[in-house]
């Protein structure tokens, strides 16, 4: 995960000055935060903190929702510092992103870069909302499942409560 | 859970009687492009009864309810299996754009016998003049999406979309090229919003990004178009090579997007803009 934001981060801010070509730089940045969005969301997410989410269409009436898994409590033993770290990242990372959006909107620098700002902005923050989300319900019902000692009603008045509050 | 169990027969049974269907309707000169056609549709179905906690669990996150309590054996898997199942979803959408199939199988005449008033018919027989097999207004309504569209990504949208913008930009002038990519770029995701907004807005039941995403990946014969320009094709030869890409991209996009279920009189209406997007950026190939 490091790696990918890192490199895209610093691809970003230094690659015109060792490649001179601004339309490699913003290829080579593009890819670096797409597999970054990957990573982070089909792997990191699942092996450092046990979520995931994704989005799913109903073919029939073309609806598309999105879906948010948490691991069962217990089933897993979190890493303390890996699950920090993850949080870290997850959060500073849009941050330093807007810091450099409104450093290009201050210097009014070239449109690609902008573009390339919005992309990576979209891409980090679009995965802190959904990664927050996941959390919120895995610690809502893990606290209920505690409390009623498991049971499959428990966890469906958890769940149900959730899903009000985000509606 | 118990639903995901009840859903897996049904699931079985409709693919059996959709096998049924195309053994009786495809023409029996075509058994290559059958079987290659075929081989993702039995392979769902083997796959899906032998790895059954995966398959409950794909069709469980249809509930409403959308947040919930993984299965361990999901969320515990390891980084190849995520990897490499992402790499095949990705590559079985590639074939749906390989092997377009209103023009090589005719496989959603099926229902094309007694069905079609005569508004559908008119069109289907006006177009057929123009593009060999045209389908029925009734078949592109009814063909449904085949399961592998079903979860969509971006990534062939963006390969295809960078790949595109660097093969033009290429042969532009020294102090256009930054330019030439960025429109080039900016023009395709541009124009696939347009063109699915269309699709939404005359009644498509298909989602945002999942339009997105299919027309992204039919931009493949158009990549390789901007790849021979690249290349230096002289001018003569561009002419029909580009004609037939591009009849290609429109072939895979209008039979992908076939089962969106556009209200039926506007099915011209909603393809004619996917035609002039492909087009459009044919005719950048060719100039370029």
């Amino acid at each position: 995960m490091d790696l990918t934001v890192a490199g895209s981060l610093l691809m970003y801010l230094f690659g015109v000055l060792f490649i001179r070509n601004f339309v490699l730089v913003f290829i080579l940045t593009l890819l670096l935060l797409s597999l970054d969005f990957y990573y982070l969301k089909n792997i990191a997410g699942r092996r450092l903190v046990g979520l995931r989410w994704w989005n799913e269409v109903n073919t029939a009436t073309g609806n598309s929702h999105w879906v948010f898994e948490s691991a069962t409590d217990g089933s897993r033993v979190d890493n303390k510092t890996d699950k920090r770290f993850f949080w870290l990242s997850m959060y500073t990372v849009p941050a330093l992103w807007v810091a450099l959006a409104i450093f290009a909107i201050v210097r009014l620098q070239n449109l690609i870069w902008l573009v390339t700002i919005v992309i990576a902005l979209v891409l980090t923050i679009t995965n802190t909302v959904a990664f927050s989300r996941c959390d919120k319900f895995s610690q809502a019902s893990s606290y209920a499942g505690s409390a009623f000692l498991g049971g499959g009603l428990a966890r469906g008045l958890a769940s149900n409560m959730v899903g009000r509050l985000f509606k | 859970m118990s639903r995901g169990v009840a859903d897996h027969p049904y699931d079985d049974d409709h693919a059996v009687l959709d096998d049924d269907f195309l053994n009786d309707e495809v023409e029996p000169d075509e058994p290559s492009y059958n079987t290659s056609d075929r081989a993702p549709l039995t392979g769902n179905i083997q796959s899906s009864s032998s790895s059954a906690p995966l398959n409950q669990n794909y069709l469980t996150s249809r509930i409403p309810g959308e947040d919930r309590r993984a299965p361990q054996n999901t969320i515990d898997e390891s980084v190849w299996e995520t990897v490499s199942r992402d790499l095949l979803a990705v590559w079985e959408k590639m074939k749906q754009v390989l092997y377009p199939k209103y023009l090589l199988g005719g496989m959603l005449q099926r229902q094309g016998s007694g069905i079609g008033d005569e508004e559908s018919q008119g069109f289907g027989r006006d177009l057929r003049g123009l593009i060999g097999r045209w389908p029925d207004a009734d078949g592109i309504l009814q063909g449904g999406l085949s399961e592998g569209l079903r979860d969509w990504d971006l990534w062939g949208p963006l390969i295809f979309c960078l790949l595109l913008s660097v093969f033009l930009s290429m042969r532009a002038s020294k102090d256009q090229s930054d330019l030439v990519f960025s429109g080039v770029f900016s023009l395709v995701w541009i124009g696939e919003a347009v063109v699915t907004l269309q699709i939404k807005l005359l009644g498509g039941n298909i989602s945002f990004m999942q339009s997105v995403s299919i027309i992204g990946y039919t931009l493949f014969p158009l990549t390789i178009a901007a790849l021979l320009s690249a290349l230096g094709l002289p001018m003569i030869a561009r002419v029909p090579v580009y004609i037939v890409l591009v009849s290609w991209s429109l072939a895979a996009g209008v039979s992908i997007l076939g089962g969106s279920g556009v209200v039926k009189n506007r099915v011209a209406l909603s393809v004619y803009p996917l035609f002039v997007f492909y087009l459009g950026l044919g005719c950048l190939c060719f100039i370029s």
